[in-house]
């Protein structure tokens, strides 16, 4: 199956923009966000906490809607999805 | 009523919302919380626009290192307080509108009487704290938050609109930490001129507002998008989980 990742702002400069990847049946979202956001440690570590949960301000997106960040290691991704991982922007 | 001299320095704009837009805008009170990269272009634009009466709070003084992106401000102004570098250059811009300038660090004891009875809260500001506060105290009015936000090439903006859109707690529950961010002056301006302009399209009631979407720019790629936000059921500023006044969140 075919899943898009896109990552937003400073995730972005980190990470890439939009990313095509091939997981394997039953892949969640915090697993498939982990895989390709330890690519990069710098990217990893603005995402991720030490214990390798997602950081509490970052906010994630299937098709648009909201997923809790608690619901992200219970979420399998599916065929076509289009997965958001940003930072709320600070500056003024 | 416009006044003749009105009439000719708004033509070009009247030629588009009409007189009747345009006693919108000069009837209308819009706060603008800073006077920073944001609020800059953001002030200016209302400013020459004829937005009536224009309250803009902030709480700094002008540093050099403000000078690539704070355009309201210039070399020679280095080292005055931000409010009264901001009114005179708005003043200039145009002396028919009213403009106060006001000194002061945001905080929940005083926003409510800084916005006043004013009819928007423009979100020119630095920080989630201080935008949180701007963001009950949009609920709690009842009027529209219009957020925006930089940093490097990057930006995104939203309009609130308390009771039909999602606010600032559902979109962005928490605060990322605090960083002295990087950033190059045409990114606040093009953000800034964003909301300045949902500001006038709210005010005249013309157009499609910049609802439920969260606008998002990315100078580097010189792409724009949007994202679909949604209101939180649960959110603790204005959904179910909404706080009891003696809960409310303390800046």
């Amino acid at each position: 199956m075919t899943v898009k990742v896109r990552f937003f702002a400073r995730f972005r400069e980190l990470l890439g923009t939009d990313l095509i990847t091939n997981p394997n049946t039953g892949t969640t979202l915090l697993a498939l966000v982990k895989e390709l956001a330890g690519k990069k440690k710098e990217g990893y570590d603005a995402i991720f906490d030490e214990h390798g949960n997602f950081r509490e301000f970052v906010i994630l997106m299937r098709n648009g809607k909201r997923v809790e960040l608690a619901d992200a290691a219970a979420v399998a991704v599916a065929d076509g999805d289009e997965i958001a991982v940003f930072p709320p922007v600070a500056g003024g | 009523m416009l006044s003749e001299r009105e009439l000719e320095r708004y033509k070009r704009q009247i030629l588009l919302f009409g007189g009747e837009g345009q006693e919108k805008l000069k009837k209308a009170h819009i706060f603008v919380a800073g006077a920073g990269g944001l609020g800059s272009p953001i002030s200016i634009y209302l400013a020459v626009a004829g937005i009536g009466t224009i309250t803009i709070v902030d709480m700094d003084t002008v540093d050099q290192t403000n000078l690539n992106r704070q355009i309201l401000h210039t070399d020679r102004d280095i080292g005055k307080k931000k409010t009264v570098s901001a009114i005179e250059k708005l003043r200039e811009y145009n002396p028919d509108i009213t403009i106060n300038a006001i000194d002061a660090t945001i905080g929940g004891d005083n926003v409510a009487d800084l916005v006043g009875r004013a009819d928007g809260i423009v979100d020119a500001m630095d920080n989630y704290p201080v935008r949180y506060l701007l963001n009950r105290t949009a609920l709690e009015k009842k009027i529209p938050l219009f957020h925006g936000a930089i940093r490097g090439l990057y930006g995104q903006a939203t309009t609130i609109i308390p009771g039909k859109t999602p606010c600032l707690e559902c979109i962005f529950p928490k605060a990322p930490p605090k960083e002295v961010f990087p950033v190059v002056g045409v990114t606040p301006g093009i953000i800034g001129t964003v909301q300045a302009n949902e500001v006038i399209k709210y005010l005249i009631q013309e157009g499609t507002l910049l609802t439920n979407r969260l606008f998002i720019w990315d100078g580097m790629e010189s792409r724009a998008e949007e994202l679909c936000i949604e209101r939180n059921p649960a959110c603790p500023a204005c959904g179910a989980g909404k706080a009891t006044p003696e809960k409310t969140r303390k800046p």
